[in-house]
């Protein structure tokens, strides 16, 4: 057993190590990927956040982002519903469809985008972005929500509609305060699939519209630019953050149950 | 029970016809595309066949996918199992590791290894300092493109593995071992098979993520490493050969679904994405 | 009389000052308005630049200047791509408007009808004579050339593609430039060609030579910003570069040489992307780019030869001896055929990528 934890500790520094590269990277002063780095400074931050080919980008993200996330859950919501709780005929063949992006690979669905939006003027704009990714992100997102409406019981529904209450009422004080976590997940992952995304983003996401990722992988592979260093330490910290306050979240939340059950 | 029944379909109505507008119609047209020849319909795919360009890389993806999956395989199985078994701090902490690696931008983790791997980067001046003048190539390599595909990948496999062996009741193994099998044995009769289903799941995960993965070639890679991926790439943006592009997609696609149906013929589809 | 003009004249002043301030109010209210308050004036040109060192002394010399001089906002984006050109004409999305090509790509171009004709906003009284050709405006000649380490070789580097070739007596890492019509002709040099025959290219001649060298190139770079990392970083010992390029990574302080001998001289134009709404603001900017003064200013910055003979009026001796079009530099060297280069392209590029994949 010991030294299967010490090739499980090798094997989690081979994941977590590289990241923390970036971090020294980002404060150096070369003009190129030297490590260790010659010299530090922050110019490559003050360029991150002053030049405009790379505060576009981000911002466009965010935007894309925010909007993929809305219009995924709104279609995603309304069909987790229709299929969690009714048996109808081609229901299997509607659930494939929804989850038929997650099985094609996207160099696969950036051409197809690439030609389909060539013609219809959606290429390069925020509009044509924002579909692609509202369609990759429907099954991450219908996963989510379908698996919280399993979990849901249905007894307290019908709890509330027997003291009276009318099903609209009983949707928006008994449904969805219980589903908000869940659906909140939901379009965390919606969110992030999209602010994540890469490929399809690199093919069609050009001049304006250009995403973080995008911008990104044009830094690396054309300008080897320092400043992807810069990108790369936030998003990293962003990642740490997240990941901080989920499990403080979810210890939170532990103690809750425990002081409930007590 | 005709109510429920177009109820049911009005909520599913919009994301149907989204996806069929925006996903199927797209998809339909490059089929459309690719078997538009201008002599014979299916001059793209003679093309595809016949060349030996064509089918040394998508020999080269599917020997690349292949490696970089049982490489996941063998770093990620003792890892879950710690995770598991050992649990405490220490699991926790490893599960953390993996999914901060999870959520991190592919980009993020490609530009760490551009740098580590890169020539004035840590692993070259090491190599350096034993064999002055003589290290050997790492980046832009086969070497560069398995080690960042396998770092991006393993994720999916911790996750997959570590699903299925949760699952696992301790019980069964403390049962084992008072039958008298020895941990060993308790491991390989009892705690292995029922690990299983994560293996295969992370395994098809991993090879289909792989073989039609882009963007870790095309940065890590030299002009001898590309994928099919980044070969599609190619044709769309400097070529410009959009019906040989079309074939090329299709054929990808082809050979991810036949994977698909074989594992929704021998395990089931829904239980991939859990 | 005097009344009438002062307060007609204070009433613009004063409802520009409001529009300005009750923009500024809701630009900041409105997040979006953070990313689109250019183009959504209409008064935003997009200049598609080679990125690096070459975007900031275009910016600096072209640019910036006619900015400054008509209130027009420019943009730039990177990288240049043949194909981004043609895709744009075909689906109509504009993402730039004009952007520069070697004169063979531009004769591609406009056999693929993909430019737009010179506008008449430009005034031909203003350019230099022959400056307008295959559409376009001429803009500078760039060299692309062996250019090596010397600190690598101290007993002195390649002075050929023969030598670039000879790998016992030059070992060391070598990269190539990712682009048929530049390798290929330094192949056939390699085999002996002479300078003044190499058009039309013996293509099965060129592949063969190379054959020999593939298994010795690190790396075919696509970029010159990547160029310059390889040579800056010590990742190759020798490599075909733009001559710019390699200027710019010896004023950081690499001790690198440009071999003249064999290298390629290539006539750039500016050109504008057919069907672009932005056509008539892309071709006044492209005119200023013709001032001599801009253009002395560009070849300081980037080592360019200027396109307008009168920009030498501002060089010196010592800037001159670095430029591609300097007799003693352009005599060893070689210009491509933009004719036969254009017409053959396509299928060069076809077979040079499937070369280097397999």
């Amino acid at each position: 057993m010991k030294s299967l934890i010490v090739i499980a500790v090798c094997v989690g520094a081979f994941i977590a190590a590289p990241l923390f590269i970036v971090v020294p990277m980002s404060f150096s002063n070369a003009p190129s990927f030297q490590f260790p780095p010659p010299g530090y400074w922050l110019g490559y931050y003050e360029q991150y956040f002053t030049d405009y080919h790379w505060t576009i980008p981000t911002a466009n993200s965010f935007i894309i982002a925010t909007a993929t996330m809305l219009l995924t859950m709104a279609l995603v919501v309304p069909a987790a519903f229709g299929l969690a709780r009714n048996r109808f005929f081609g229901r299997s063949l509607v659930n494939y469809l929804i989850m038929a992006p997650l099985m094609v690979p996207h160099i696969v669905v950036a051409l197809a985008y690439y030609l389909f939006f060539g013609p219809l003027h959606l290429t390069g704009t925020h509009l044509g972005v924002i579909l692609a990714h509202t369609c990759l992100s429907v099954p991450v997102a219908f996963l989510i929500v379908t698996a919280t409406l399993k979990g849901f019981d249905r007894n307290l529904e019908r709890a509330a509609m027997s003291l009276g209450a009318g099903p609209m009422a009983t949707f928006f004080y008994v449904t969805l305060p219980v589903l908000r976590p869940g659906f909140l997940v939901g379009a965390l992952f919606a969110f992030l699939h999209s602010f994540d995304e890469t490929t399809v983003a690199i093919f069609i996401a050009g001049g304006t519209a250009a995403t973080l990722p995008r911008k990104m992988f044009e830094a690396i592979r054309l300008e080897s630019d320092p400043v992807i260093a810069v990108v790369s330490t936030l998003l990293l910290g962003l990642v740490l953050a997240g990941t901080v306050i989920s499990v403080f979240v979810r210890q939170r939340n532990e103690k809750k149950a425990t002081m409930y059950a007590d | 029970m005709r109510r429920p029944l177009v109820r049911a379909w009005m909520l599913v109505a919009p994301v149907m016809v989204f996806l069929a507008v925006t996903f199927l119609f797209p998809l339909l047209e490059i089929f459309v595309l690719s078997v538009s020849g201008t002599n014979h319909w299916a001059d793209a795919y003679v093309e595809f066949f016949t060349t030996d360009f064509y089918n040394i890389i998508l020999l080269r993806t599917f020997g690349i996918a292949f490696f970089v999956t049982v490489f996941c395989l063998l770093l990620a199985y003792p890892l879950a199992y710690v995770i598991v078994r050992v649990g405490g701090g220490l699991g926790f902490g490893l599960l953390l590791i993996v999914a901060m690696s999870f959520w991190t931008s592919f980009l993020v983790r490609i530009f760490a290894w551009l740098v580590i791997l890169g020539n004035r980067g840590p692993v070259v001046g090491v190599l350096e300092w034993f064999a002055p003048g003589d290290a050997p190539e790492v980046l832009f390599t086969r070497f560069s493109v398995v080690i960042g595909l396998v770092h991006g990948m393993i994720p999916f496999m911790v996750m997959a593995i570590y699903a299925s062996m949760r699952k696992i009741d301790p019980n069964n193994l403390r049962a084992a071992a008072s039958l008298g099998a020895t941990p060993l044995q308790g491991f390989r009769h009892v705690f292995l098979p029922l690990s299983l289903p994560g293996v295969v799941n992370g395994c098809t995960l991993v090879f289909i993520i792989c073989a039609g993965f882009y963007v870790t070639p095309v940065l890590l890679g030299g002009a001898q490493d590309q994928m099919i991926a980044g070969l599609i790439g190619q044709q769309i943006e400097e070529l410009l050969e959009w019906e040989a592009a079309s074939a090329m997609a299709m054929v990808l696609l082809f050979a991810i679904l036949v994977l698909y149906a074989l594992y929704n013929r021998f395990v089931g589809l829904d239980k991939l994405w859990g | 009389m005097a009344k009438i003009t002062n307060s007609s004249s204070i009433t613009p002043i004063r409802r520009r000052t409001f529009i300005k301030s009750t923009a500024a109010v809701a630009g900041l209210i409105a997040a979006p308005n953070i990313i689109r308050p250019a183009w959504a004036k209409g008064e935003t040109l997009y200049i598609n630049t080679w990125g690096g060192v070459w975007t900031k002394s275009a910016t600096e010399a072209f640019i910036a200047p006619f900015s400054k001089e008509t209130g027009i906002e420019v943009k730039t984006l990177s990288p240049v791509s043949f194909a981004k050109l043609k895709a744009q004409v075909r689906t109509g999305k504009y993402e730039w408007d004009a952007t520069t090509q070697g004169i063979p790509d531009c004769a591609r171009a406009l056999r693929e009808n993909l430019l737009e004709p010179v506008g008449k906003v430009v005034d031909p009284a203003k350019l230099s004579p022959g400056a307008i050709n295959y559409n376009g405006i001429k803009s500078h000649a760039l060299g692309t050339a062996l250019t090596y380490r010397k600190d690598k070789f101290p007993n002195g580097g390649p002075q050929s593609w023969a030598d670039f070739w000879d790998v016992e007596k030059f070992p060391g890492n070598r990269s190539m430039y990712n682009n048929a019509s530049r390798v290929l002709p330094a192949a056939l040099q390699a085999d002996g060609v002479p300078r003044d025959k190499l058009y039309p290219l013996d293509l099965d001649r060129a592949f063969r030579k190379l054959d020999e060298i593939k298994p010795h190139i690190k790396v075919w770079w696509k970029q010159g910003s990547q160029s310059e990392q390889l040579l800056r970083d010590g990742e190759v010992d020798m490599i075909q570069m733009w001559n710019g390029r390699a200027a710019n990574v010896q004023s950081q302080g690499v001790d690198a040489e440009i071999v003249w001998n064999g290298a390629e001289i290539l006539m750039v134009n500016w050109i504008v992307v057919r069907g672009t709404p932005r056509a008539d603001l892309a071709w006044r900017y492209i005119q200023s780019a013709h001032q001599a003064e801009r253009q002395a200013t560009f070849a300081s910055l980037m080592k360019y030869g200027p396109a307008n003979p009168k920009a030498f009026e501002y060089i010196d001796e010592k800037l001159a001896k670095t430029l591609p079009t300097y007799p003693d530099n352009a005599k060893v060297a070689y210009t491509p055929d933009p004719d036969w280069t254009g017409a053959n392209m396509g299928e060069m590029v076809k077979r040079f990528n499937r070369w280097l994949a397999s």
